[in-house]
């Protein structure tokens, strides 16, 4: 189940063996010692570890993007971080094909994506925007990404 | 019987519901079977595209299932066709890694595949459902040899690692358990009345003789070891010849045990209708419907051409495009119409003069992270040890699947599986990963289902579809609301451009979704040829 190694997912663990019961209790019992999530979701991991295990994937570790036919954007000196209301919408609804993961949690199967929530892509546009040689002025909250417009399609039919 | 007395619980629809709900879908299938329902291929056999104006020309983006589709059909038809293709292959996804093989992804990493003669992972699709008319009629048109691609495989695993201490079971175990306990549940809640006041008394005398029929069941109605149900679910010592010839039937697993496992989840993976026997796959690699499609196109496909702007006016569509293998020198092609088939995530970055509605269709569909990774093993462990020919292993492990290879039964040389097929979060992960990475992730999981993977593992390579140059995702997912709001309007031809491939299809993912989605395409871009003219 819940396995990242962030130490700060160890409560939620033990709120949902409370919550769920016995299968809950075996599954943490016999929890891989993997670095690895379940689909159940990315826990309360901060935005190191979203950028280094999500946004890598396609940014590159360093931030510095990756062109093929089209490209990744390099953030590493991106001018459009300025904005961090940028910066927070495009992780929340996604921008030319990159997946939204601002979307409900009991929303992302239809798309297979993923759901973070406001505290995590405040915490993770605040890393990219200090990052990378980033020193963007001003902290993001989650209040502040919650006051934004989040993607909302309703469930299927 | 009577159906709609106020007081009835349960008329036959909730009972067929019900069978469903419980049984699985293949329950539902079966039960529903009689009702004629069968879905229609939108495959309507080889296009007619008849009256082409003379001299009229079409200029198609990308050389995937959807772009030489269109070519091959337009070639056909008297159009003067060109092929902008990004990678130095025909295929896009529809692409085969074979030993000798060099694939470089975004970021930079090189793989050089080693797999013996032979041998192959398909990256992108895998299986092409007998119900895919068009693709399989290309690869008959095109001489591309077609085996079978086994879904279900009955002597399987079914795996999870929170259950029967972490060790896989066969599926045929699992189905035939699961199946059998619901049975004898049915058949007691029969037998107690409680269908009483909805299913009549002749239908539960019928209803009682299926369940025993259809889970295995004694004549007591029972869910037991024996030879029936052991023929089934497989005897703990078989049936032979001689002496010791005699049977010992094996113990059922407890319906609870399943329920908790959760890997009654994997038991209906052969009954949606994309995954119904019989299924194919082309021999020697999904790849050989892209190269022989190559072949047929010749040169009217331009490689290492990676388009940078596209730009329509009254007469026609002028693109430019960059020579990757030629140091990068700019070049236009013109045609009077443009089908354009490259993935949205990129032309939504190509400038490109469309209307507002196709421009916010462009952007609107992300695109799914997606792994696959091939692994090439010293000896057939999975056949010579476990008797697993073909088929699919399923996982609560982010690997999910292990795909056994459908060819080279019983060879004695090396053979290459298919060790990880991942989806979502864990797809993410592994992305960010190093090939070398995920190729050592993929032996951690899969090792605890095989736990000859360490001492057999030879080399293997890693696909992950977001770090695709030519692609950069794995394919559109598109959700509903998406779907109703920008769909037609990508669909639409905008001026003299229209777009196609699965991105513009309801069959998400499939290369029958990029046939399909060139065909209508072509047909309309000749209709409106057609009303235009010939050249003068």
């Amino acid at each position: 189940m819940n396995s990242w190694l962030n130490p700060l997912c160890m409560p939620r663990v033990a709120a949902r063996v409370f919550v769920l019961g016995a299968a809950a209790v075996a599954a943490v019992a016999l929890a891989d010692d993997s670095t690895f999530t379940s689909s159940a979701g990315v826990g309360d991991v901060g935005g190191a570890q979203i950028y280094s295990e999500i946004c890598q994937g396609c940014h590159m570790p360093m931030g510095q993007g990756a062109v093929g036919a089209g490209h990744y954007p390099k953030l590493a000196g991106d001018v459009a971080l300025t904005s961090w209301q940028y910066a927070a919408l495009t992780v929340l609804s996604g921008r030319n094909g990159m997946p939204p993961f601002g979307l409900p949690a009991n929303q992302v199967q239809e798309t297979r994506t993923v759901h973070l929530s406001d505290a995590q892509v405040a915490d993770v546009v605040n890393y990219i925007r200090s990052h990378f040689g980033n020193s963007y002025r001003g902290q993001v909250t989650a209040s502040q990404v919650a006051a934004l417009p989040h993607p909302n399609s309703p469930p299927a039919p | 019987m009577t159906t709609d007395a106020p007081t009835s619980p349960l008329n036959r629809r909730e009972l067929l519901r019900m069978i469903g709900v419980t049984a699985g879908s293949a329950a539902m299938y079966q039960a529903m079977s009689g009702l004629g329902f069968a879905a229609e291929s939108p495959y309507k056999g080889p296009i007619d595209l008849q009256g082409a104006p003379h001299g009229a020309s079409v200029l198609i983006l990308g050389a995937g299932m959807a772009g030489m589709t269109a070519a091959y059909e337009l070639r056909n038809a008297g159009y003067r066709v060109q092929v902008l293709e990004y990678n130095a292959r025909a295929g896009g996804r529809n692409w085969s890694l074979r030993g000798g093989d060099t694939y470089t992804e975004l970021g930079g990493a090189t793989q050089h595949c080693q797999f013996d003669q032979g041998l192959y992972i398909n990256p992108g699709p895998w299986r092409i459902p007998y119900h895919h008319r068009g693709m399989l009629g290309y690869c008959k048109r095109l001489g591309v040899a077609l085996e079978p691609f086994f879904q279900v495989n009955y002597n399987a695993y079914l795996h999870s690692s929170q259950a029967f201490g972490g060790q896989p079971r066969r599926y045929r175990e699992i189905k035939a358990d699961y199946q059998g306990h619901v049975a004898e549940l049915l058949a007691k809640a029969t037998q107690q009345n409680a269908l009483d006041a909805s299913v009549s008394k002749e239908d539960q005398e019928k209803l009682l003789e299926s369940l025993r029929d259809w889970g295995a069941l004694d004549r007591n109605y029972g869910y037991i070891a024996s030879n029936d149900s052991s023929e089934r679910r497989g005897y703990q010592k078989n049936p032979g010849g001689g002496l010791s010839a005699r049977p010992i039937p094996s113990k059922p697993v407890g319906l609870a045990d399943i329920l908790n496992s959760g890997l009654w989840e994997g038991i209906p993976t052969g009954d949606t209708f994309d995954m119904q026997t019989a299924l194919f796959q082309p021999v020697g690699g999904m790849g050989r419907i892209g190269e022989a499609f190559g072949r047929e196109l010749g040169a009217l496909i331009h490689y290492q051409a990676k388009v940078t702007d596209i730009r329509q006016d009254a007469q026609g569509v002028t693109v430019t495009y960059e020579d990757s293998g030629g140091g990068g020198s700019k070049n236009t092609a013109r045609a009077d119409w443009c089908l354009c088939t490259i993935p949205l995530p990129i032309l939504a970055q190509i400038p490109m003069n469309v209307g507002q509605a196709l421009s916010a269709a462009i952007g609107a569909v992300p695109y799914a992270s997606a792994i696959k990774v091939g692994l090439q093993f010293k000896r057939r462990f999975w056949e010579e040890d476990e008797q697993i020919y073909g088929g699919i292993t399923y996982t609560d492990l982010p690997i999910t699947n292990i795909g056994y290879p459908n060819y080279g039964y019983f060879s004695s040389g090396k053979g290459v599986l298919l060790g990880a097929y991942i989806w979502g979060l864990n797809a993410m992960e592994f992305t960010s990963m190093t090939p070398e990475q995920r190729v050592q992730k993929t032996l951690d999981y899969g090792s605890q289902i095989h736990p000859q993977y360490r001492q057999e593992f030879d080399n293997g390579v890693a696909v992950a579809w977001h770090r695709s140059p030519f692609t950069m995702g794995c394919y559109g997912m598109w959700s509903s609301d998406a779907r109703a709001k920008h769909y037609d309007d990508l669909c639409r031809i905008d001026g003299r451009i229209a777009l196609a491939g699965e991105h513009a299809s309801f069959l998400g993912g499939w290369q029958e979704g990029a046939v399909t989605s060139a065909l209508d395409a072509v047909e309309r871009l000749h209709q409106r040829a057609v009303a235009q003219g010939d050249k003068t």
